[in-house]
């Protein structure tokens, strides 16, 4: 494959398997308390014990989300007239072929946009989840995160499943950053030339 | 909600009341509910208020008036066995919260997660936990009058303040009595627990215009479906855009 560039590091892979399997693990259980989903809490050996399992990954979901900030906010929260032209003409990551798109830094601005919406999402369905699991006594309280819990959990069925799609089978080549966090340099310099260019590698 | 002929209701006259709470140590002795350690605040009403071990009680209401400087009232207050209720609409765990055949909201410890959502979504604030963290409250009896007999609080109660029967039957001896309004006919798709006042409800202590709450029912309605539709969605979106346009090809790089 020749000379490979490091996109993620060891830490950044296993935070974001953590994040991505408590988040998946929550989004199921999320489901079955919804809907009352026998046959999925007879899984965790009825819902008495897939509320611990719910409540507790949503625990580790929130320690991982919050450790994401190091490594993503401040990307996330920088955007210049290139994502301006990016969002005109939609990324092209659902194209068959490469449009052009206009040059991008280590994240293009989808991924900071994702990233923005996850982690403010993230933080609602966090917070209205120890609102439902922790206070009790106040009925305002508990209707409110009750509320907001169920609207962030919509938005996390929506893209973390969109995500998943454009990372593995929408866009081949993408997934190994998940695994190995390295990718061939050629990539790298087509995807990222921004970033390339800041580490020196153009 | 389907309303059988079948459907039970307890009728509570708060004139017939005479506050002697037979009601209150029928419910513990049935139910083998301990009693509750309670402090003297001046009030006839004790225990102050329902709890997990007490799923019944005698509201005393004091209402003085210009024509009447003694006006006291006795009402017994439990579960409202609601017809469209709004803990069994907000609770998560299957089978923790479910409807007897007799209409009566019944409950299974073993099944309740105690995450205590039906007490933000009950309009009476009926629903309590016990020391375990799960739901104890009114079943009307649902083992008694499953076999045709009556829940202790009716059985015992020496004047008829509180009579059990046919919900209609009950409904149609009350207006004839001459009662105009029954609360709690229509409230939440009809009340398992109905009363019949001489005077306007919130004198007694009701609350006259019982809801679930909004965010609960745009909750059901609304939020409900769209999680459906929102994963369905994508799901699909993917699915077709896989068929239709296939993954992106970067033709340099491979």
């Amino acid at each position: 494959m020749g000379e490979m560039v490091r996109k993620a590091s060891p830490e950044e892979i296993i935070n974001h398997w953590i994040l991505a399997i408590s988040c998946l693990l929550l989004i199921i259980t999320g489901y079955a308390f919804l809907f009352k989903l026998t046959q999925i809490g007879a899984v965790f050996g009825g819902f008495n014990g897939m509320r611990v399992v719910h409540n507790w990954a949503g625990v580790v979901f929130t320690v991982s989300l919050f450790a994401t900030l190091f490594n993503y906010l401040h990307e996330s929260l920088t955007f210049d007239a290139d994502d301006w032209t990016w969002i005109k003409m939609g990324g092209g990551y659902l194209s068959r072929s490469a449009k052009k798109a206009p040059p991008m830094g280590k994240l293009n601005t989808g991924q900071k946009f994702y990233y923005l919406a996850v982690m403010a999402a993230g933080i609602a369905i966090a917070a209205s989840g120890f609102g439902i699991w922790l206070v009790s006594g106040s009925r305002m309280i508990t209707l409110v995160s009750h509320l907001v819990h169920n609207l962030a959990f919509i938005l996390f069925v929506v893209a973390v499943p969109a995500h998943a799609y454009m990372g593995t089978l929408a866009n081949p080549g993408t997934f190994r950053i998940m695994v190995y966090g390295t990718v061939p340099i050629e990539f790298a310099r087509k995807k990222y030339p921004k970033w390339m260019k800041e580490i020196g590698k153009l | 909600m389907a309303t059988t002929t079948k459907r039970k209701a307890l009728l509570i006259s708060s004139e017939l009341c005479i506050g002697c709470r037979g009601c209150q140590t029928a419910c513990k002795n049935w139910n083998q509910l301990p009693g509750q350690k309670t402090t003297n605040t001046g009030t006839m009403q004790n225990p102050p208020d329902i709890s997990a071990t007490t799923y019944n009680i005698i509201r005393f209401s004091e209402v003085p008036s210009q024509a009447n400087a003694v006006r006291w009232l006795f009402v017994s207050r439990m579960c409202m066995h609601c017809d469209d209720a709004g803990c069994m609409k907000i609770c998560s765990a299957p089978g923790a919260l479910y409807k007897t055949e007799q209409g009566a909201v019944a409950f299974n410890k073993d099944k309740c997660t105690g995450c205590k959502l039906c007490v933000a979504a009950c309009p009476f604030d009926v629903p309590r936990y016990d020391a375990q963290n799960k739901i104890g409250k009114c079943d009307l009896c649902s083992g008694r009058i499953a076999e045709g007999l009556s829940p202790a609080c009716a059985k015992t109660c020496p004047t008829g303040a509180i009579k059990f029967g046919d919900r209609a039957d009950l409904i149609a001896s009350a207006k004839k009595s001459g009662y105009g309004k029954v609360y709690g006919e229509t409230d939440l798709g009809g009340l398992g627990a109905i009363y019949a006042f001489r005077d306007a409800p919130r004198i007694y202590g009701m609350n006259e215009s019982p809801a679930i709450p909004e965010s609960v029912i745009f909750w059901h309605n609304v939020l409900k479906p769209l999680a459906i539709i929102g994963l369905g969605g994508v799901v699909a979106g993917a699915l077709i855009h896989y068929a239709a346009i296939g993954p992106h090809k970067d033709e340099e790089v491979k």
